[in-house]
C-alpha cells in the first residue's frame, strides 16, 4: 500500500515537473531556432527549421511528442554540441553521484560524532569551540573555501591536484569543500537534537537502570535524535545530487549541476529540460529513501 | 699496433658516446613530444564541425584542424591559404588550389571536389548558422582537381574574404561523418580524441596538445602555478595577469588587440536619438584612466570598429572622444535635457563587465548622468539586445576582418533579423557611402554621428610555463601558434 501510494505520488511529481519545465522553457526569452541558425538567417530558413523541429505545432502537441520521445528514452540532441543528451547525462550523472556520496560520508563521519561530543560537553569550552568552528564553517561559501583548500593542499603542499578529474585523488578537494559545509550543519543539528532528547525521562530511566553512558547515548538517545538529522541529510543529499554548481565549476568537475548551468547560459533548451528532469527525479528518489529511513529509525512512524 | 689499438678504441668510444648522446637527445626529444602541452580554457569548443561552429573557442581550434581557401594578413587583407583566386567579375570567382595539394589527416589529397562538397553542404544544410552567409552562391563548378569556380547571384567584391570555412573531405561529407566530435581536416593539428579533454596531435612532429576547460579564472592561475597546465590565454582579470608577471617561472606576453568594445545605443529612444546626447555620453567617459587602472596595458582607446592597422584605415587612427565632463553637461543642456539624465545600461554578469559598468556609472555621474546598471545572465542579456530592448548596452565585436561589418551594423536595411543594426540606426547619407564602399567617409560619418560609443580594443595576453617557447598571443586572440609551440630542452619538474 505504501509503495503504491508513493509510486502514484512519484509519477504525479514527475509529470508536474515535466509540464512545468516544458512550459517555462517556452516562456523564457530566446528561440532555439535562432540559437541554431544565428541572427542573420533568413525568415524562410527559420520557418523551415521550425517546421522540421516541430516547433510550429501547438504547444500541447509539442508536449505530447516530447513525452512520447521521453518514454522511448530519447532526450533529443544538444543544440550546440549535437551530442545525444542521454549520452551527456550518462557521463555526467555518475560523477555527480560519486562526489555527492563522498561529501555525504565526510559530512556524516565528521558532523555526527562532533555533534554528539558537543552535546555531551554542553556548556563547556569544548562545546563552545565546536559551536564556533561549525558556525564559521557553515558560513563560509564554497567559492571561497574551494580556492583556499586548493592553495593549501595543491599549490603550497603539493599533495593534491588543483582541479580536474584526471587522478583518483582529484575528488578529495571538492568533496572536502562540500563535506565541510555539510558536517557543520550536521554538527549543529545533532547537538541540538541530542540535547533535547538527553533531558527526556526515559533517558534518566535508562541511566537509573545502570546502563553504560555509551549504550544510553548510542542506543537510546541517538535513535530518537536521528529523525531531524535524517531530514537534514535527505535535503542536503537532494541538493548534492542536483549538482553542487559552484563546487563543480571551481573544481572543473564534470557533473550534472555544471551541465545544467551551462545549458541555461547557452540556451540549450533540450539539455536544460533533461537536466531538470534528472534533478527532480533525484529529489523524489531521495525523499522516498528518507521516508524509509524514518521508519527504520522509529517504527512508530506510520507510512501511508 | 698498440697505437692503432688505442686509436681504434678511442674512435669506438667516441662513436659510442655520440650514439649515446644521440639516443639521449632523441629520447629527450621524444619525451618532450610525448609530454603533452596542456592548454587551460575558460570555455571548451562546442562544435568541431566548421559548418556549425560559432563560438570563439571552436573557431580557434578549427583554424588549427582545418585549412580554408583564404586567410587574412596583418592588415586584414584576404590572402591565399589553400588557394589563389581570380575575380573574373564580381559575380564569378576562380579558385586554384596551391600545388602540391594539401593532404587530409587520413592521407587523402584535398582537391577541388572537396571544396565544392564543403560549400555545397553548407548551402543545403537546414540547421547551419553559416548557411545565410553563403546564400549568395548560385553555383559551384569543378573544372579539374585544382580549379573551382564560384558563381554568385549578386555581385560581391568581398566574396573571396568570405571563404574562410575549413575544407572537409567530400567522401566523409557524403557519408554524413560526425565532424562535430571526430573532425578530419588538413590543418597543422590532427584530432586524437575528445573525452574529458580535447587532444590534438601536431602532424609535423607528433606533439600532443591537450585542451581542458577550467571555468574559474583563479583556478586557471593556480593550475599554471602548480604545473597542472602549461598555457593560458585571455579571460583573466588584469590583476591576475599582473600577479602572474611577478612569478619567475611564468612568462607573460601581451599584444595590442583588435577586438572592439563599444556602448550600443537605442536610436529609437527619444533622448538617444539626439546627436548631442550621444556626444555627451562619449565625452563623459575617461577611457584612458579606465585602461590605465583596470585593463591590460596594451589596450588602446578606439575610434572605429576596425583598428587603425586595418587596410580600410590605411594606418590612420580616428581619435577617441576626449574626456570632458564639463562639455558633456553643456551638450546635455543644449539638447534640452533635464539633469540628471537617467539612463539604463545593460550588461552581462561577467565580473569584469560589471566592474567596468560601475566605473562608467561613476564617470558619467560627473557629467550629470544617472546610469542604472542592469546585469543579466548572458542568454537573457543578448536576447534583450537582439530584440532592441535596451537604452545602452556594452558588447565587443570579436574577430572582425571585413569592412562589410559597417553595413551589417549600421545599414538602414540591416535591422534584426536581417542584420546586426540592433540600435535601429537609419542614415541615408551613410547608406550611400556604404554602397560606394567609401570606407574613410563611412568611418568618419559613424564617428561623427555616434550610433555606437567606441571604447577600446582590448589587449590580448598569454601566460605560460618558462619551458614553453615559440608561442605568442595574437591581436584577434587566435591560437595559431599552437602549430609551432615547443617545450624547451628542460622538461618541466611540475607534476604531469
Amino acid at each position: 500500500m505504501f509503495l503504491l501510494h508513493r509510486s502514484a505520488r512519484f509519477f504525479t511529481v514527475v509529470f508536474g515537473v515535466l509540464l512545468l519545465t516544458f512550459l517555462l522553457i517556452h516562456l523564457v526569452p530566446g528561440d532555439p531556432v535562432e540559437v541554431m541558425l544565428g541572427e542573420s538567417a533568413s525568415s524562410a530558413d527559420r520557418e523551415a527549421l521550425r517546421a522540421e523541429l516541430g516547433l510550429n505545432q501547438p504547444l500541447l502537441q509539442q508536449f505530447g511528442i516530447y513525452l512520447n520521445k521521453l518514454a522511448h528514452g530519447d532526450f533529443g540532441n544538444s543544440i550546440h554540441t549535437r551530442t545525444p543528451i542521454a549520452e551527456l547525462i550518462k557521463t555526467r550523472y555518475p560523477t555527480t553521484l560519486r562526489l555527492a556520496m563522498l561529501s555525504l560520508c565526510i559530512g556524516l563521519f565528521v558532523g555526527i560524532p562532533l555533534g554528539i561530543y558537543s552535546a555531551l560537553k554542553s556548556g563547556r569550552w569544548q562545546d563552545i569551540l565546536v559551536t564556533i568552528v561549525s558556525v564559521r564553517i557553515s558560513a563560509v561559501p564554497a567559492f571561497w573555501l574551494g580556492p583556499v583548500l586548493m592553495l593549501i593542499f595543491a599549490v603550497w603542499l603539493g599533495w593534491l591536484p588543483v582541479s580536474g578529474m584526471e587522478s583518483n585523488t582529484s575528488i578529495i578537494l571538492p568533496a572536502l569543500t562540500l563535506g565541510f559545509g555539510l558536517s557543520a550543519i550536521l554538527t549543529r543539528m545533532t547537538r541540538t537534537s541530542l540535547l533535547e532528547v538527553l533531558n527526556e525521562d526515559y533517558i534518566r530511566t535508562a541511566r537509573a537502570k545502570g546502563l553504560s553512558e555509551r549504550v544510553v547515548i548510542l542506543r537510546h538517545a541517538m535513535r530518537a535524535a536521528l529523525l531531524p538529522i535524517i531530514t537534514i541529510v535527505g535535503l542536503q543529499m537532494g541538493s548534492l545530487l542536483a549538482g553542487a554548481v559552484i563546487t563543480e565549476t571551481i573544481f572543473s568537475w564534470d557533473g550534472i549541476g555544471r551541465l545544467l548551468v551551462e545549458s541555461i547560459e547557452r540556451r540549450d533548451y533540450p539539455v536544460t529540460q533533461a537536466c531538470v528532469l534528472i534533478v527532480a527525479l533525484s529529489y523524489v528518489a531521495v525523499n522516498l529513501f528518507t521516508d524509509v529511513m524514518y521508519r527504520l529509525a522509529d517504527p512508530r512512524v506510520r507510512m501511508t | 699496433m698498440k697505437v692503432l689499438n688505442t686509436i681504434w678504441l678511442t674512435c669506438l668510444a667516441v662513436c659510442l658516446l655520440v650514439l649515446c648522446a644521440c639516443n639521449r637527445s632523441d629520447a629527450n626529444q621524444q619525451l618532450k613530444q610525448t609530454v603533452p602541452i596542456r592548454f587551460a580554457l575558460a570555455q571548451m569548443p562546442l562544435n568541431l564541425d566548421p559548418r556549425y561552429a560559432t563560438d570563439a573557442a571552436s573557431e580557434r581550434v578549427n583554424r588549427l584542424i582545418y585549412q580554408s581557401l583564404v586567410d587574412f594578413d596583418a592588415t586584414s587583407n584576404p590572402v591565399p591559404k589553400l588557394a589563389t583566386w581570380l575575380m573574373v567579375s564580381p559575380r564569378e570567382y576562380h579558385f586554384s588550389l596551391k600545388q602540391p595539394l594539401a593532404n587530409f589527416h587520413h592521407h587523402k589529397p584535398l582537391t577541388a571536389y572537396d571544396v565544392k562538397a564543403t560549400y555545397d553542404s553548407i548551402i543545403t544544410l537546414k540547421d547551419s548558422p553559416q548557411t545565410s552567409e553563403y546564400s549568395n552562391i548560385s553555383s559551384i563548378q569543378v573544372k579539374n582537381e585544382t580549379l573551382v569556380i564560384f558563381q554568385l547571384k549578386q555581385p560581391d567584391t568581398h566574396f573571396a574574404s568570405k571563404l574562410i570555412i575549413g575544407i572537409l573531405p567530400k567522401d566523409d561529407i557524403e557519408k554524413k561523418h560526425d565532424f562535430t566530435h571526430h573532425p578530419i581536416g588538413s590543418g597543422p593539428l590532427a584530432f586524437e580524441h575528445w573525452q574529458n579533454k580535447l587532444a590534438l596531435k601536431r602532424v609535423r612532429d607528433g606533439q600532443l596538445i591537450l585542451f581542458t576547460e577550467v571555468k574559474d579564472p583563479t583556478v586557471r592561475v593556480l593550475k599554471l602555478l602548480r604545473g597542472e597546465t602549461d598555457l593560458l590565454q585571455g579571460d583573466l582579470q588584469p590583476e591576475l595577469v599582473s600577479y602572474l608577471q611577478t612569478k619567475p617561472d611564468i612568462t607573460v606576453k601581451t599584444v595590442a588587440g583588435v577586438n572592439f568594445s563599444y556602448l550600443g545605443l537605442n536610436m529609437q529612444d527619444p533622448l538617444l536619438r539626439q546627436r548631442k546626447v550621444r556626444m555627451a555620453i562619449a565625452h563623459a567617459i575617461d577611457r584612458q584612466s579606465i585602461i590605465d587602472k583596470v585593463m591590460l596595458k596594451s589596450t588602446r582607446a578606439a575610434g572605429a570598429i576596425l583598428p587603425p592597422e586595418h587596410y580600410t584605415n590605411a594606418g590612420v587612427a580616428l581619435p577617441a572622444y576626449a574626456y570632458n565632463p564639463g562639455l558633456s553637461k553643456q551638450l546635455l543642456l543644449e539638447a534640452g535635457v533635464q539633469l540628471p539624465l537617467k539612463l539604463v545600461y545593460k550588461t552581462s554578469t561577467d565580473a569584469q563587465r560589471v566592474r567596468l559598468a560601475t566605473i562608467l556609472q561613476a564617470q558619467m555621474a560627473k557629467a550629470g548622468m544617472n546610469l542604472e546598471i542592469r546585469s543579466l545572465d548572458w542568454g537573457t542579456f543578448f536576447e534583450e539586445v537582439k530584440k532592441g530592448n535596451f537604452q545602452l548596452f556594452g558588447l565587443t565585436w570579436v574577430g572582425i576582418k571585413t569592412p562589410d561589418i559597417y553595413a551589417k551594423a549600421f545599414g538602414s536595411q540591416q535591422f534584426p533579423p536581417n542584420g546586426f543594426n540592433r540600435g535601429h540606426y537609419a542614415d541615408a547619407e551613410l547608406d550611400a557611402m556604404l554602397l560606394a564602399e567609401d570606407w574613410p567617409a563611412v568611418t568618419a560619418r559613424i564617428q561623427a554621428q555616434l550610433p555606437y560609443i567606441p571604447l577600446w580594443y582590448e589587449a590580448q595576453f598569454a601566460a605560460f610555463d618558462k619551458n614553453i617557447t615559440n608561442y605568442a598571443p595574437k591581436p584577434d586572440g587566435n591560437w595559431d601558434d599552437l602549430a609551432t609551440i615547443k617545450r624547451s630542452a628542460t622538461i618541466s619538474n611540475h607534476a604531469h
